[in-house]
Parts: structure tokens; C-alpha cells; sequence
């Protein structure tokens, strides 16, 4: 007898059935025709596609005679142009063999809305229908907002992904994965390359958030399949903004335990033994910081930009370059004609950018950076990228749009 | 001599405390855990898996060495971002040790959410070593931390080779199926990076010092508690050290934070938010710490490697 099987799926079904999911497919027709061979997505998720006019121009000393494929510009936006409390957007995108793709957020940053307890959005999957109360949380936290991209990226393809930094907002929490893989056999100049930059702000500053979220994880992951199916890591960046108010709830001794340490120290260093010098220690011009702003300081924005491949080696090396030649921190001139006025600018990095760059291991190239506020951060590497400007001679001006 | 006399004042001194902690600890350990946080109850499977007879008492012995003030080996060499934090952050309004207070809960925090899921990994499953070194050289972002890592965890791998492992693991002497395949796993490693040639692109076996911390206290008979502990321990312990090198505090000051309830507090509170994360959610917890020791290298005058 035979067993029931599934029904026979439908030919006119969507592959893709769950709210916020998404698929892309590009592929390069004969002769060198790049094409969306599969392009969905669902609600709140929107993807769109942009043929732009932008033809790289071949480089005289090239001896292929092939011009690199066409970058293909993608649009990755919600709706409302941010993400509520249990919001999971996921995102597939494939590129096969030479193909070239940029992808940006054209709504600017991407909000993150705030985790209301006492007010649960409808639309929220904690709610069950007909209660009023939210389901209680758990360790999945199904209130969280999510995003999970998943590029596989083909042999001499390329992607470029500098899209606008998250802003999350007072009280908001959210999840970011971000797994990109490569073909393992391709080795050399037919490698993938693979650009991306994930960035992260203290929330809307007009508002006076100052890294007032609850919860923010950003990963990055790169991984290298080979031909039988088996994956190894290459690159894994991994920052957790966490108040860690979770466990506070039940045992809030967190901040009590951090205060006494703090205290301990003081009162080693003035010999004071009372605690009544705390509040003159705040009212002496020191906010007292949350958690999450005191592992950023004195950042506003802190990010990460990953690259990899034949794409991008110029732009790797160029910001290598450009780090190892920033001037010694501490370095003083000690010639005699030289004006002893000025000292050294403070290298507190306020109002300045402080980076580093290195090249770890498999060839990338790792540039982590904090800055005082967006504009800066963005400025300075918009500045960066275009002053080397191959990113604009292989994608076009409109791969830095968010920039 | 009065600097011979305050070296011995000091000695004395380091001694007094160190057989304080000790003791602290034995009793700790003794006691185990009469009453674990709610958040320990999934370790109990861990403690519990092995039904222990009453003969094998804590391996106090091994306890010792492993918290040798000289371990992790060459410590001395590193200051863990410290230089680099004093650099970038002048003290203007805050006094030297408040700064410096701030930086040591930053490390601490810092090191527990990035290394401490590799150490807690190696001890729970030491075969997969290999995959736990690739792993966390994949998620070091910043070479002059990863040269760090490497050279204290090769230097962990001789030290086990040419002197402790005779004791635990030698001919003769008795080895629980606990600590097998630890010593198994150590001797893989270390066979692996023998044999690797530079392979391309720098993917072959490491030797980061996380993991191997983690497979070696096994293979030596500490629990997973006491493992963790004196991981996050002895890296307080080396940062207090480059303060007192870095001329941020005294060497009596020192010990006093180390023997301070405060610490203990910080470093068990740590243990216990990162006792269940997986690996792949061991995270940089502290942005700036990244950016502060990737910066080192751009000091115009360094005492310390990291």
C-alpha cells in the first residue's frame, strides 16, 4: 500500500511562503547578460531590482578580452523602512559564476522600532489573538527583530554591500546574521569578492538616545564550501550590544557589584571611605553611563567593513596603507625649530575617527572603526573609498549611495 | 638594601595573598557549589555526568600549577590593550586608577564574552580542538590580539609537553577516560602544528591559547568551574601586572584589587552570563577594546607586545 504523500506543491505556489522572506537568484546569460533568474519576497520585505546604466569600463591591461559583467543594482527595503518587534526579514541571495551585484538600503538607515512592554504591536507574533497579554518571553525573545542574509557568492562573482548603519531605537533589540560563502576550489584571481559593511549607531541623537537600546548583535560570517559539501569558517566578526537587563530583572546587583568596584578604586585613590562622593563624581560634568555606551565611548558609531577577493584587493591594500601611515599616537618632534605651542591633538578620537585595519587571515582585509556621530563615520569612509576609487570604476557611483 | 627589603616585603606579601586565595578557592571547590545560581543548573549535567568516587579529591595539585602567577606563559609580554587604552585615553578628570578600574572591567567583560565559549568548549568536547582553533582564528579580528593568543597557546602546548604531561598523562601514572581524549586532542594539535607547512593563505592549525586552556585543565583533572575561574583569573592577574609595569598602580594596590570581592564578583558574574553560549555566539561585547588594541601597533614608544 502506498503510503499518503504530500500533496503535489502546486506549480503557481511561491517557493517562498513565510512573511519577510526573500530570494535571488542572479545569473549571467550568454554572452555577458546578467539576470534576475529568481526574484521573490514577501511582506515586509521588499526587494527590488535595478538594471542601471553603469558599464564598467574594461581595463586596457587586461589581457582577457571579456569586459567584466555589469553590476546589477539591488534594493533591499521594508516596508516602513524599518523593523518592528518580531519582525524576521531573510534574505537568499545567490550569484552565480562572474556575476556582480550592489546592493544598498535606499530608505537610509535601517530603524529598529522599540520593544514596547506595555504596549504590544499587533502585528507582533507575541500576541496570541484575543489576549491581551503578551505570551511570556523567552529565551528566543520572539519580540526581537531579525534580519538573516545568506549570499553564496560564485567563482569570480562580486558583491558590494555598503548599506546605511542600523539605528536602533530606545529599547529596541534586534539580531543581525549575515553568512556570506564562497566556492573553495576557486583559488587566485578567480576567487569571489565579497565587500561589506556593517555599522551601528547610538540611535536618533535628535532624540538624545545614546546607545539606549536594549539589545543589538551584529554577525558576520564568511564561510568556504568545497566540493563536497563541507564548510570551514574564514572570517567570523561578531559584536553584541547588550544591556544585559535581562538578567538584572531577577538579580540586579550587576551595576551594584560594577558601582563597588569603582568605588573601591576611588576610595583607594583619596583614601575616602565614604560613599557620599558619588553624586559630586556624577554632577562633576561625568554622565553616568548605561552599559552598552560605556563599552561603545566615546563612539557614536561603531562598524566594521570586510574585504575580500581580487575585487577588492586594491581598496584592501589602499586602507592598509593608509592605516599604517596615520601618525604615531604619542610621537613628539623633538627638533628644536619646531613651534613647541601646539601639542599633539588629542588622540581621544573626539571628533575624530579611530580605526585600524588588518589583514587576517585568507586575504581579507578588516577595518573596524568607531566615530562621534553618522556623518562622520560616513564622510570618512565615503572619503576613503572614493579617493581609491575602484569601487566606483567597477560599480559605478551608485555602489556608495548610502555613503 | 631597602629595595631588597621591600622585595621581600612583597614576596611575603604575594605569598600571604596568593595562600589566601587558595585556600579560597579549595574551600570553593570543596564546597561544590552548595548553592548555584539559577543560571548554573545546566552545568549540572557536567559535574554530575561522571559518577566520581569519593576517592578522587579536587586536584588541588594540579589547581596550583595551572594558577602559577607565570601562566599563561609569557604574559608578561602583553598588556591586553592596556598601553594602548592609556594612550587613548588621557586621563583628564578621572584619576589614573578610576581609568584604569574602568579598563580592567572592560578586559574582564571583554575577554569572557570573546575567548571564555572557546575555553568552556575545549573542556566540554576536546575532540573537536581543531574546529575550536580554526574557529576562534577566524573570529579574531585583529592580529596583534591573534599573535597574542598564539604565542601564549603554543607556549601552553610545550609547557604541557615537557612538564606536565609526564605527571598526568605519563606511563605509569593512572588516566581517567575524562582526561583521555583530552590528552588525545593536545597531542593532535600539537602533532599538526609540527607537521604544517605554511599553507597557503595561513588556514592551518593555530594553537590559540583559549581552547587548549580549556582541553589541558581537563587533561589535568580541574573541573569546569575551577577551568573558567582561573582562565578569567590569570588574565586579571596579567593585566594587573601590566598596570603595575605601565606605573598605573603599586604592586600592594594590585594585589589589593586582585584579592578584592569586587573581582571575584565581576569575574564569577562573567562566568555565569557565558557558561551556556555556543561558540558561534561568542561575541566582542566591548567595540572599543578592539579598536584600542588594534591601534598598539601605531604607539610611538610600546613596553609591552599587545
Amino acid at each position: 500500500m502506498r503510503k499518503p504523500t504530500a500533496p503535489i506543491p502546486s506549480p503557481f505556489q511561491s517557493s517562498i511562503a513565510k512573511q519577510g522572506q526573500g530570494k535571488v537568484v542572479l545569473s549571467l546569460l550568454p554572452p555577458n547578460n546578467p539576470t534576475f533568474t529568481t526574484l521573490t519576497y514577501k511582506y515586509p520585505l521588499k526587494l527590488v531590482p535595478r538594471n542601471g546604466n553603469f558599464i564598467p569600463t574594461a581595463d586596457p591591461s587586461d589581457p582577457s578580452d571579456t569586459s567584466p559583467p555589469r553590476p546589477v543594482h539591488l534594493y533591499l527595503l521594508t516596508y516602513g523602512g524599518g523593523l518592528l518587534p518580531g519582525d524576521h526579514i531573510s534574505v537568499s541571495i545567490t550569484l552565480e559564476a562572474r556575476t556582480r551585484m550592489v546592493v544598498t538600503t535606499p530608505q537610509g538607515s535601517t530603524k529598529i522600532f522599540k520593544t514596547d512592554p506595555t504596549n504590544p504591536d499587533l502585528t507582533s507574533p507575541t500576541v496570541i489573538k484575543g489576549h491581551r497579554d503578551r505570551m511570556p518571553t523567552n529565551l528566543h525573545q520572539p519580540d526581537m527583530s531579525q534580519q538573516t542574509l545568506d549570499v553564496h557568492i560564485g567563482p569570480q562573482a562580486a558583491l558590494c554591500y555598503l548599506p546605511d548603519p542600523s539605528v536602533p531605537y530606545r529599547n529596541s533589540r534586534y539580531a543581525q546574521h549575515q553568512s556570506f560563502t564562497i566556492d573553495a576550489s576557486a583559488k587566485g584571481p578567480h576567487r569571489a569578492s565579497l565587500c561589506v559593511l556593517d555599522w551601528v549607531t547610538q540611535g536618533r541623537t535628535s532624540r538624545g538616545e545614546n546607545w539606549d537600546f536594549r539589545f543589538w548583535r551584529g554577525r558576520n560570517e564568511v564561510w568556504a564550501r568545497d566540493a563536497t559539501g563541507r564548510s570551514r569558517l574564514l572570517l567570523r566578526d561578531s559584536v553584541v550590544l547588550d544591556d544585559e537587563s535581562e538578567r538584572d530583572l531577577d538579580s540586579d546587583d550587576d551595576s551594584d557589584s560594577y558601582e563597588e568596584l569603582d568605588n573601591a578604586a576611588r576610595n583607594l585613590h583619596n583614601g575616602l571611605v565614604n560613599r557620599a562622593d558619588r553624586p559630586s563624581q556624577t554632577k562633576a560634568g561625568l554622565t553616568p553611563l548605561n552599559l552598552i555606551a560605556e563599552r561603545c565611548a566615546p563612539h557614536g558609531v561603531v562598524g566594521t567593513l570586510i574585504l575580500s577577493g581580487p575585487v577588492f584587493e586594491a581598496l584592501g591594500a589602499f586602507l592598509l596603507q593608509k592605516f599604517q601611515s596615520q601618525p604615531r599616537i604619542g610621537s613628539r618632534n623633538w627638533s628644536d625649530q619646531a613651534p613647541s605651542s601646539a601639542p599633539e591633538p588629542s588622540v581621544s578620537c573626539r571628533g575624530d575617527v579611530t580605526w585600524t585595519a588588518a589583514r587576517v587571515r585568507a586575504g581579507f582585509v578588516l577595518v573596524k572603526f568607531g566615530a562621534k556621530d553618522f556623518e562622520t563615520a560616513k564622510d570618512w569612509l565615503g572619503g576613503l573609498i572614493r579617493e581609491e576609487g575602484s569601487v566606483v570604476r567597477e560599480f559605478g557611483e551608485e555602489a556608495l549611495f548610502c555613503l | 638594601m631597602p629595595s631588597m627589603l621591600l622585595n621581600t616585603d612583597l614576596e611575603a606579601e604575594v605569598t600571604l595573598l596568593e595562600s589566601r586565595l587558595q585556600d579560597a578557592r579549595a574551600q570553593l571547590a570543596a564546597s561544590e557549589y552548595p548553592s548555584p545560581p539559577s543560571s548554573y543548573t545546566v552545568k549540572e549535567p557536567y559535574i554530575k555526568s561522571k559518577p566520581q568516587s569519593p576517592t578522587i579529591h579536587t586536584p588541588l595539585h594540579a589547581l596550583l600549577l595551572l594558577s602559577d602567577s607565570a601562566l599563561p606563559l609569557g604574559s608578561f609580554a602583553y598588556s591586553s590593550g592596556l598601553e594602548s587604552y592609556l594612550a587613548h585615553n588621557k586621563p583628564s578628570r578621572t584619576s589614573p586608577i578610576t581609568s584604569f578600574h574602568r579598563f580592567l572591567k572592560l578586559s574582564i567583560a571583554s575577554i569572557a564574552s570573546t575567548s571564555l565559549p572557546y575555553v568552556l568548549a575545549g573542556y566540554r568536547h576536546p575532540e573537536t580542538l581543531d574546529t575550536l582553533d580554526n574557529d576562534i582564528d577566524a573570529s579574531t579580528p585583529c592580529i596583534v590580539a591573534q599573535r597574542a593568543s598564539i604565542a601564549q597557546g603554543r607556549a601552553l602546548i610545550g609547557v604541557w609537553e615537557r612538564a606536565f604531561r609526564v605527571s598526568f598523562a605519563g606511563p605509569g601514572s593512572p588516566v581517567s577516560s575524562d582526561a583521555e581524549s583530552a590528552v588525545a586532542a593536545i597531542d593532535d594539535l600539537s602533532d599538526a602544528l609540527k607537521s604544517c607547512l605554511e599553507e597557503d593563505d595561513g588556514l592551518g592549525p593555530k594553537g590559540h591559547f583559549a581552547p587548549l586552556w580549556g582541553v589541558v585543565c581537563r587533561a589535568m583533572g580541574l573541573d569546569l568551574q575551577q577551568t573558567a575561574y582561573v582562565f578569567v583569573m590569570n588574565h586579571a592577574k596579567a593585566v594587573l601586572s601590566a598596570a603595575v609595569r605601565a606605573s598605573v598602580m603599586g604592586p600592594y594596590q594590585a594585589q589589593n584589587v586582585l584579592a578584592s570581592q569586587s573581582l571575584q564578583d565581576m569575574i564569577t558574574k562573567r562566568i555565569a552570563r557565558e557558561w551556556d553560549t555556543p561558540v558561534e555566539e561568542a561575541g566582542q561585547i566591548v567595540p572599543a577594546l578592539d579598536l584600542w588594541v588594534g591601534r598598539h601597533e601605531l604607539l610611538y614608544s610600546r613596553i609591552f607586545n599587545s
